[in-house]
């Protein structure tokens, strides 16, 4: 079926044949049984199968899709290069699948000048890899919340848009003028949507877990206010600057996705995303529960299933925001299947261990994700709750139209013969178990830790280059 | 719920008293488990087990020289986060009584104050010879992560919000000295106070419902926030449980109260007004204690703030069961050290 290239990382794939496999080409919605070519780096075939030839291949199996595009990953450098490096990171990126990544600016120094970015450019050449690094600039200069950043400097430079994540940007004011001057320039303004008063302390999803558990409620609401204060001032701002839009970044209560199904409806210039965690993982797990959040009741200790498997309090799962209640993460898969929210992310946040092996309160936020979404997206897809070709176009050609001119690379990803092949081939069929210290990122925060996920990726091509390719 | 699972069947050896001058792994004791983090993994069999064990040590603590050589040689150390006077000598005394070897680290004048992680400190301790850790920690669910790393045997000693298991069954075996049969079916316990906060709450929930108490608990609305939904849901063998903001509602013909410490903190979050309103809304006075059964008992896991969350003549009249709490808490201490003992070879 495949041939190994026996490539090093980085150099131009001279010759892969894929033969009997299910291709999911989202930019023409078109999936099926075919077999893909690509030459000297190019994707030269694309044959789709008539039913006669494909006896016996199902998307149950290899599958081919554009390389899987990220609008959310930490990757610490500079300033923290213990927890990940670009190079590490794009590793990871690759290793899930992903061919495009967009790193947010909370490193440190703050990506809020364009010497940052440069820096960041050096490295990930330097890196070898050929997984595409995007940036966010900083909304406010070091991310103080304080003063408008060199929006127009940074955007110069390259940015994709721009972003105080970690934080929400407290002050309203400076939302409407970013708004305002992102969208002059024609970039999006990428909230990390939490009012921090309701937030102060806070540890886990405020209900019926944190309660028993003892931990400091994280309420939806802080979440909910902080997108409804974002989307009436950008109802004003687009009277004025039509070109200013707006993306909410991982979102997690029903609410708050609720208040985006209306603005959209509206016809506002919003988009969203939720991560791969949020759609699978609930604050049951802080309890101990290890099931999906399609499997679970919101009552671990109570429902009779013995769904208590591990100790509580894994600091892996603390994470902003917070893992929420079974019913958010229905309203977050609820979302991707009527649009409402416009792509899957992995908010990948590594951390060392001394910042993650602590307790469950002093743990800092954020779980290693962009090595097990594609594995979660997938347990969503094997429990028939997500279209596979919806799942995989929320991984491509979602967040490539959140990106808009950004993208910088005309269509929207797809298997187009004649172009630089960008895609991942995994087998729906092989599952690989996560072991952190096989993880390709130098964050080994994961929840997932002796998982079996479905989809072991195989290949991934970025730009015509080899990105990543399994062991064996 | 059913983690409290009171119709397990139990072998007769289990309701044999441990002879608690030997050691504890020289006989066979129904007891299962490793570490002590939060009673809502006890079934009943291990609670009734506890309260045996917990009679054996009051007769020891009723001798001339109360003390039993059942753990001699063993490191019992107590590793202490947060500021206590009264469970951190509790387990002193306790550990001590059973002949063990006690070594005491407030985590103010160790390496805590230069940094040092928590797991770090639970190897260092273990390395310095540590076969028993009992542990307070601000941060709830911490003694997880202590036992995640150490050898030996963990005790909570309490953690943050969460979980207070020697109070609880402390409480329990109090109250089941006071009731006809030693059984609390029915009865109706009121919790009053900061129970948003309070671990002691929390493990009360557990172990009272599991007896089969009515148990109320009652606070300004701030300070009850989420426990509506967990007494709808139920607690032990999913009984459920009753939460007001009404005072008069919670006293009325109770059998027990308990008054929870409320601290001056609760104020400047903006939970409450002042404590000059809480005391005067929620106090417990012997005026309000009129309300409830003529005989009703008071209890308190202390420290106690007198005039504002129990006044004084309450809190040491003839209905009061405080001081019978503290010295029941070295028992109960000495019963769970020496089960815990017993699943770990020394």
């Amino acid at each position: 079926m495949t041939v190994a290239t026996s490539s090093p990382i980085g150099t131009v794939v001279a010759d892969l044949e894929i033969s009997r496999a299910w291709l999911v080409d989202p930019s023409s919605g078109r999936e099926g049984p075919g077999e893909i070519i690509v030459t000297e780096g190019v994707l030269e075939a694309v044959t789709w199968l008539d039913a006669d030839e494909a006896d016996g291949i199902d998307d149950g199996g290899v599958v081919v899709a554009p390389g899987f595009v990220d609008l959310h990953v930490h990757f610490r450098e500079p300033g923290n290069e213990d927890a990940e490096t670009i190079a590490t990171g794009l590793a990871a990126a690759a290793h899930g699948g992903f061919t495009t990544v967009c790193v947010m600016p909370n490193t440190t120094p703050a990506l809020d000048d364009p010497a940052v970015l440069a820096g960041i450019r050096a490295a990930a050449s330097a890196s070898g890899s050929p997984v595409r690094a995007l940036a966010w600039g900083a909304i406010t200069a070091g991310r103080a919340g304080e003063t408008l950043a060199a929006l127009g400097e940074l955007a110069d430079a390259g940015v994709v848009g721009f972003s105080d994540d970690g934080a929400a940007v407290a002050s309203a004011v400076l939302v409407r003028n970013a708004l305002a001057y992102a969208g002059a320039l024609g970039l999006p303004i990428v909230e990390h949507a939490e009012d921090a008063t309701q937030t102060a302390g806070a540890e886990a999803n405020d209900g019926f877990v944190a309660t028993v558990l003892g931990l400091r409620g994280w309420p939806a609401a802080a979440e909910e206010t902080a997108v409804a204060r974002d989307l009436a001032i950008l109802a004003e701002v687009v009277r004025d600057v039509p070109r200013a839009r707006l993306h909410l970044t991982h979102l997690s209560t029903a609410g708050a996705l609720d208040l985006v199904r209306r603005a959209k409806a509206a016809g506002l210039p919003v988009t969203c995303d939720v991560t791969a965690h949020h759609l699978a993982l609930t604050d049951e797990w802080v309890a101990g529960a290890r099931r999906w959040a399609w499997e679970a009741t919101g009552d671990p200790w109570g429902d009779g299933t013995g769904a208590i498997v591990a100790a509580p309090y894994a600091s892996s799962l603390r994470v902003n925001p917070p893992l929420r209640s079974v019913a958010d993460a229905a309203a977050c898969r609820e979302a991707l299947l009527d649009g409402t929210a416009d792509a899957i992310a992995t908010d990948h946040a590594p951390h060392t261990s001394v910042d993650k092996e602590v307790e469950f309160g002093l743990a800092a936020n954020g779980i290693s994700g962009i090595e097990t979404a594609l594995g979660i997206v997938l347990a969503a897809v094997d429990a028939g709750l997500l279209p596979l070709a919806r799942a995989l176009a929320l991984l491509t050609g979602g967040p490539a139209r959140v990106l808009g001119a950004a993208w910088g690379r005309g269509p929207t990803p797809g298997l187009v013969e004649g172009a630089p092949a960008d895609l991942v081939v995994f087998d729906r069929s092989e599952t690989w178990t996560v072991e952190p210290g096989a993880l390709a990122s130098r964050g080994k925060n994961t929840p997932l830790s002796g998982r079996e996920l479905a989809g072991r990726v195989l290949f991934t091509l970025a730009g015509g280059r080899l990105a990543y390719e399994a062991a064996d | 719920m059913t983690l409290i699972d009171r119709d397990v069947q139990v072998a007769d050896s289990a309701l044999e008293v441990p002879i608690v001058d030997s050691p504890p792994d020289a006989q066979p004791v129904g007891w299962r488990h490793r570490h002590l983090l939060d009673v809502d993994v006890l079934s009943w069999a291990d609670i009734e087990l506890v309260m045996r064990t917990t009679d054996a040590m009051r007769e020891v603590l009723g001798r001339p020289i109360a003390k039993v050589p059942a753990l001699r040689g063993r490191n019992v150390t107590i590793l202490f986060y947060e500021a206590s006077t009264r469970t951190r000598v509790s387990f002193e005394v306790a550990a001590k009584n059973l002949s063990a070897d006690v070594v005491n680290i407030a985590a103010a004048t160790s390496s805590v104050t230069k940094g040092e992680s928590l797991v770090d400190t639970v190897r260092t301790v273990e390395a310095l010879g540590a076969q028993m850790l009992v542990i307070r920690h601000a941060v709830s669910g911490a003694p997880y992560l202590a036992a995640d790393v150490f050898s030996g045997s963990v005790l909570n000693g309490g953690d943050g919000w969460h979980a207070h298991p020697t109070q609880a069954l402390l409480d329990l075996y109090t109250l089941r000295a006071r009731f006809e049969g030693g059984s609390l079916e029915g009865r109706k316990i009121v919790i009053l106070g900061d129970v948003l906060h309070s671990r002691v709450a929390r493990s009360n929930i557990w172990t009272l419902t599991a007896a089969g108490a009515d148990v109320w608990l009652c606070g300004p609305a701030t300070l009850l926030r989420g426990f509506e939904t967990w007494a709808g849901r139920g607690a032990a063998d999913g009984r459920r449980f009753h939460v007001t903001s009404s005072i008069d509602e919670a006293l009325r013909d109770a059998d027990v109260v308990m008054a929870l410490r409320i601290q001056k903190e609760r104020m400047a979050s903006g939970l409450l007004p002042s404590l000059r309103e809480y005391a005067a809304r929620y106090g417990l006075t012997r005026q309000r204690l009129a309300a409830a059964r003529p005989d009703a008992l008071v209890m308190h896991p202390g420290p106690m703030n007198e005039g504002v969350e129990i006044a004084a003549d309450v809190a040491s009249g003839a209905q009061s069961l405080i001081e019978e709490q503290v010295r029941n808490g070295v028992a109960v201490r000495m019963a769970l050290l020496y089960l815990l003992a017993g699943t770990v070879r020394p």
